[in-house]
C-alpha cells in the first residue's frame, strides 16, 4: 500500500518537473469548429473537419497568421456536436469558455447551428455557419455569420432557370414535409413559380416523410397532374430513389434540384439515371478554375473524393474568418475585446472572393452571393452550367 | 449478525476495504461540507494552482479532458484534483465527522424538514460554486439535472412498473413543446407568434405554470396511449409506446402554427441553476414518496405477478395508469425545462436517438431504484462530456461500460436500493458502537 503511494507521488513528481517544458504560453490564436463528427450527417463533419486540416496546413506552412506585422500561431479546436442541438450548445460553450476560441466555424445543420448560435451570441463571440440554411440562425443575432445563400434567393434562380432554360407552365414538387430544409425551400419555389406562371401553376404539391423509401403514389399524382418539370430540393439518398422510381414509373419530364444534391454521393446512388439533370448549388467542381480547382485538386490528392460543397463553405468560412482576423489589424490578447474586434470586421467584410463566390455580408450576417446552375454530365460530373447573380 | 460481521472484515480486507473503513463513521453531513469547502478552495485558488502544476486552464471537468487531450499534463491535473478535491474532502469529511454526527444526531430529533433544507442549502451552495467558474459546467450540470427527472421518471414506468415503455421522448416533447409555446407566445416577440401579450416582468411567475401545463398535456397523452395498450402486456406495450412515439413527432413536423420541422426557437432564459435544482428536488421528493406509498407497493406487486395483485385485491388497472400517467407528468415538465435551458427545439430532439439515451441511463443506473437514477443520469451526461476528446472513440467506450454492467449487474449499478432520506441523513457511529 505504502510503496504504491510513494511510488506515484513520485511519478507525479516527476511528471510536474517535466511539464513545464511540454506548456509554456505563447501567441496562439484558436478556432473552433463545431461539426457533427458522429450522428445522422457524419459525412458533413468529415469535410467540415479536412477543410480545417487544410486551412491549418496553409497558416502553417506560412509560419502563422500575421496581423498587424505580429506572427501569431493559429490552433484549430475540433469538437463533436453528435448532430444533437444541446450538443451542439455543450460544444459552442466548451470551445467559447474552456478552449478560449477567437471565433467559431459551424455548426452546419440548422438544427445544431440555432441553438450554438445562442450561445455564441449570448457570450459574444463571433460565429459563421457555413451551411445553414434557416433564417432564424442569424436573425438579431449580431455575433453570427452564415457562408451559403438562403432559400428565399435559391427558389426564385431556380424557378427562374426553368422557365428561361425550359419555358414550361406546369411544375411538380416532391419534398420531405419532416425535414426543415426540403419544405421550406419547396414553399419558396412554389411561390415563385406561382409568381411567374400565375396561380395554380404548380399543379402538384406532393410531400413524403423522412426515411420514406417508395414514392410511387406520389409520382403516379405527379404524372397524372401534366407537370412538365419536377422540383425536388431533397438529399442525395432520397434523390436517388426519387429519380429512378419516376423513371420506372415513365415520367420523361426534367427533374430539377437544389444545393442538397451536391454530395458525391447523389450520382454514386442515382447512376445513369441522373445524367443531364440540373440543379442549383454553391459551386461546381467539374470545369472549375482558379483558387477553386486549386482547393479541389488538393482535397483529392489528400483525402481521394472530391470534396461537396460543405467542404468548400467551410473552407470559405475559414478563409472569411481569417481575413476578419487580418483585418483587425492588432490584437490586444484581450479576449472580449478581439472577439468584439473580429465580429466587427467580419460585418464589414465586402466582396470577399471565396472559392464559392465573392461575398458581402448584410446586416443580419447572411452573404449575397451568387448560385450556380450544374448539370449532371454523361461521366456522372458536376458541370458547371449558368451562373445566377441577386 | 455473525454473518454481518464476517462480511464487513471481508469488505476490510479487499481492495477498497481502507476507504470503507475510514469512511464508516463520516456523515452525509460532513462529506457535505468537505466538498463547499472544496468548491470554495477552487474558486478561490483554482487560478494560482492551475498555474503552480502548469496546466493552461483550471480543468473543468475534474481533469478528465485536459488528461485525454494531453497526456503529458496528467500528472499536473492529477495533483490538481488532489489538491482541491481529493485531500480536503477526504481529510474535512474526517476531521468534521465527529461535530457533523453531533448536529446530525441533533437535527434528526427535530420536524425531518429541516435538516433536509440544510442539507439541500449545502448542496446547491455546492454546485452554485462548482459551476460558478465556467459556463460550461453551469449549462451541463443543468442538463444532467434535468435528465435526473427524465430517468427517474422513467424509470417509474420501466423499473418500478417492470412495462417497457418507448415513449418518454413523446412526453418529453410534449411537456416542451407546451410550455415553449406558451411562454413564447406570451413573453417574446417573435415571428411565429408575433408580438409578446403579456409585459415580461410577468414571465418568472408563469413559467412555472407553463412547465406544470406542460406536464399536464403530456399526462393526457400518457391517457391517449395508456387506455388502448394496458389491454396487453410486453412486448405489445413496448411497440404501441414506439408508435405514440413517432405519432408525437410526426404530430409537431405537420403543426405549422408550431414551426413544424423548423421548431421553436428564442425561449426566454429562465431555466437557470436554482429553477432547475428545486424542479429536480420537488421531482426526486415527489417520486420517491410515490414509489414508498401504498400505490407503489401496489405498482411493485403488479410488475411481480399481477395475476396475484389482482387477487390481493390490488386494483391494478387503475394502479397502472397512474404510475404511467405520473411518469408522463414529469417527463412533461423536464421536457418544459429541457426546451428553455437549450432554448431551441424541433421534432427531431425528440427521436429514437433520445429514447435510447434515456433507456441507457435507466438501465446503467439501476431498476426500480432512485439512487440508481441519480447515478445513471449523471455517470452518462458527465461521461459524454468528459470523454470529448476521445471523440469517435467515445462511442465505444461508453457502449463498451453499459455492456460490462449488464454483464456483472443485470439489473444497473444500484438496482432495487430504497432510497430513504432519513437514513440518508443520520449520524453514523463506529461500526463498534453499533452491537
Amino acid at each position: 500500500m505504502r510503496k504504491g503511494l510513494l511510488f506515484v507521488i513520485a511519478i507525479l513528481v516527476l511528471g510536474l518537473a517535466l511539464s513545464p517544458c511540454v506548456w509554456a504560453k505563447s501567441k496562439t490564436i484558436k478556432v473552433g469548429i463545431n461539426a457533427p463528427i458522429t450522428g445522422d450527417i457524419p459525412k458533413v463533419g468529415e469535410g467540415s473537419k479536412y477543410a480545417a486540416e487544410m486551412w491549418l496546413e496553409d497558416i502553417q506552412a506560412a509560419g502563422g497568421l500575421d496581423v498587424g506585422g505580429v506572427k501569431y500561431m493559429v490552433d484549430v479546436v475540433v469538437e463533436d456536436n453528435e448532430s444533437k442541438p444541446e450538443s451542439a450548445a455543450k460544444a459552442a460553450t466548451k470551445l467559447i469558455t474552456e478552449d478560449e476560441v477567437l471565433a467559431i466555424v459551424g455548426p452546419q445543420a440548422s438544427s445544431q447551428a440555432i441553438p450554438a448560435g445562442e450561445m455564441a451570441n449570448n457570450y459574444g463571440t463571433p460565429m459563421i455557419s457555413p451551411w445553414s440554411t434557416n433564417p432564424d440562425t442569424t436573425k438579431d443575432r449580431p455575433f453570427v455569420f452564415r457562408g451559403c445563400f438562403l432559400d428565399p434567393f435559391q427558389g426564385p434562380v431556380v424557378a427562374n432557370f426553368i422557365k428561361d432554360e425550359f419555358g414550361f407552365k406546369k411544375a411538380a414538387v416532391l419534398y420531405d414535409i419532416a425535414s426543415d430544409y426540403p419544405k421550406g425551400l419547396a414553399e419558396v419555389f412554389k411561390e415563385a413559380w406561382e409568381k411567374l406562371n400565375g396561380p395554380g401553376s404548380v399543379v402538384a404539391f406532393e410531400s413524403f416523410t423522412t426515411k420514406d423509401a417508395d414514392f410511387s403514389s406520389q409520382l403516379t399524382n405527379i404524372i397524372n397532374s401534366g407537370a412538365e418539370v419536377l422540383f425536388t430540393p431533397q438529399y442525395y439518398n432520397e434523390v436517388a430513389l426519387i429519380v429512378q422510381q419516376a423513371h420506372e414509373l415513365g415520367f420523361k419530364a426534367p427533374i430539377v434540384g437544389s444545393d442538397s444534391w451536391g454530395s458525391a454521393e447523389t450520382v454514386k446512388l442515382c447512376g445513369e439515371d441522373c445524367y443531364g439533370l440540373f440543379f442549383s448549388t454553391h459551386y461546381a467542381a467539374a470545369g472549375a478554375t482558379g483558387a477553386t480547382k486549386e482547393f479541389i485538386t488538393r482535397y483529392e490528392k489528400k483525402y481521394g473524393y472530391t470534396p461537396d460543397d460543405v467542404g468548400a463553405l467551410t473552407w470559405d468560412a475559414l478563409r472569411i474568418v481569417q481575413t476578419a482576423i487580418e483585418n483587425t489589424g492588432k490584437l490586444t490578447g484581450n479576449l472580449e475585446k478581439d472577439r468584439m474586434a473580429v465580429k466587427d470586421a467580419l460585418a464589414k467584410i465586402k466582396e470577399f472572393d471565396g472559392i464559392t463566390g465573392k461575398m458581402t455580408f448584410t446586416p443580419d450576417g447572411d452573404p449575397i452571393k451568387c448560385a450556380v446552375i450544374v448539370r449532371i454530365s454523361e461521366k456522372g460530373e458536376f458541370e458547371f452550367y449558368k451562373s445566377a447573380c441577386p | 449478525m455473525l454473518n454481518d460481521k464476517a462480511a464487513s472484515a471481508a469488505r476490510a480486507n479487499s481492495r477498497f476495504g481502507w476507504l470503507r473503513a475510514y469512511a464508516a463513521d463520516v456523515p452525509l453531513l460532513a462529506w457535505l461540507l468537505g466538498v463547499l469547502v472544496a468548491v470554495l478552495l477552487e474558486q478561490a485558488m483554482g487560478e494560482v494552482l492551475t498555474d503552480l502544476v502548469g496546466l493552461p486552464k483550471i480543468p473543468v471537468l475534474f481533469g478528465c479532458m485536459i488528461m485525454l487531450k494531453e497526456p503529458t499534463l496528467i500528472p499536473s491535473a492529477l495533483v490538481y484534483v488532489a489538491m482541491i478535491y481529493g485531500v480536503p474532502i477526504i481529510l474535512l469529511g474526517k476531521l468534521l465527522a465527529r461535530p457533523a454526527n453531533w448536529i446530525a444526531a441533533r437535527m434528526i430529533t427535530w420536524p425531518i424538514v429541516i435538516p433536509v433544507i440544510v442539507h439541500l442549502v449545502l448542496l446547491y451552495g455546492i454546485m452554485h460554486i462548482w459551476s460558478d467558474l465556467s459556463l460550461y459546467r453551469m449549462l451541463t450540470l443543468r442538463l444532467t439535472l434535468i435528465a435526473i427527472m427524465l430517468t427517474l421518471s422513467l424509470n417509474l414506468i420501466n423499473g418500478y412498473m417492470g412495462e417497457f415503455s418507448c415513449s418518454h421522448p413523446g412526453f418529453m416533447a410534449l411537456g416542451a413543446y407546451t410550455a415553449s409555446a406558451v411562454m413564447v407566445l406570451f413573453f417574446v416577440n417573435d415571428r411565429l407568434f408575433g408580438e409578446a401579450l403579456l409585459p415580461e416582468m410577468l414571465g418568472p411567475f408563469m413559467f412555472p405554470l407553463a412547465l406544470v401545463l406542460g406536464g399536464i398535456v403530456a399526462a393526457l397523452g400518457a391517457l391517449l396511449i395508456a387506455i388502448p395498450s394496458f389491454k396487453t402486456r410486453g412486448d405489445y406495450l413496448a411497440i404501441i409506446s414506439l408508435a405514440f412515439l413517432f405519432i408525437v413527432k410526426s404530430l409537431f413536423e405537420n403543426l405549422q402554427f408550431l414551426g413544424g420541422a423548423r421548431g421553436i426557437k428564442g425561449q426566454p432564459d429562465y431555466a437557470d441553476l436554482p429553477t432547475v435544482f428545486c424542479w429536480t428536488v420537488l421531482c426526486v421528493w415527489i417520486i420517491n414518496n410515490f414509489v414508498r406509498s401504498t400505490l407503489g407497493k401496489a405498482l411493485n406487486a403488479v410488475r411481480d405477478d399481477e395475476m396475484a395483485a389482482e387477487a390481493m385485491t390490488v386494483n391494478t388497472r387503475f394502479t397502472k395508469m397512474v404510475a404511467f400517467l405520473f411518469a408522463a407528468f414529469w417527463a412533461g415538465i423536464a421536457g418544459g425545462l429541457f426546451a428553455h435551458t437549450v432554448r431551441f427545439i424541433n421534432p427531431g430532439t425528440f427521436d429514437l436517438k433520445r429514447l435510447a439515451e434515456l433507456l441507457a441511463m435507466v438501465y446503467f443506473g439501476g431498476l426500480n431504484s432512485v439512487y440508481g437514477s441519480i447515478v445513471g443520469a449523471v455517470s452518462i451526461n458527465m461521461l459524454g462530456e468528459m470523454l470529448r476528446p476521445l471523440a469517435l472513440y467515445k462511442w465505444i467506450v461508453i457502449p463498451l461500460l453499459l455492456i460490462l454492467v449488464m454483464i456483472y449487474r443485470p439489473t444497473g449499478l444500484v438496482a432495487f436500493k430504497e432510497f430513504d432520506v432519513r437514513k440518508l441523513m443520520q449520524p453514523k457511529r463506529k461500526p463498534k458502537n453499533e452491537v
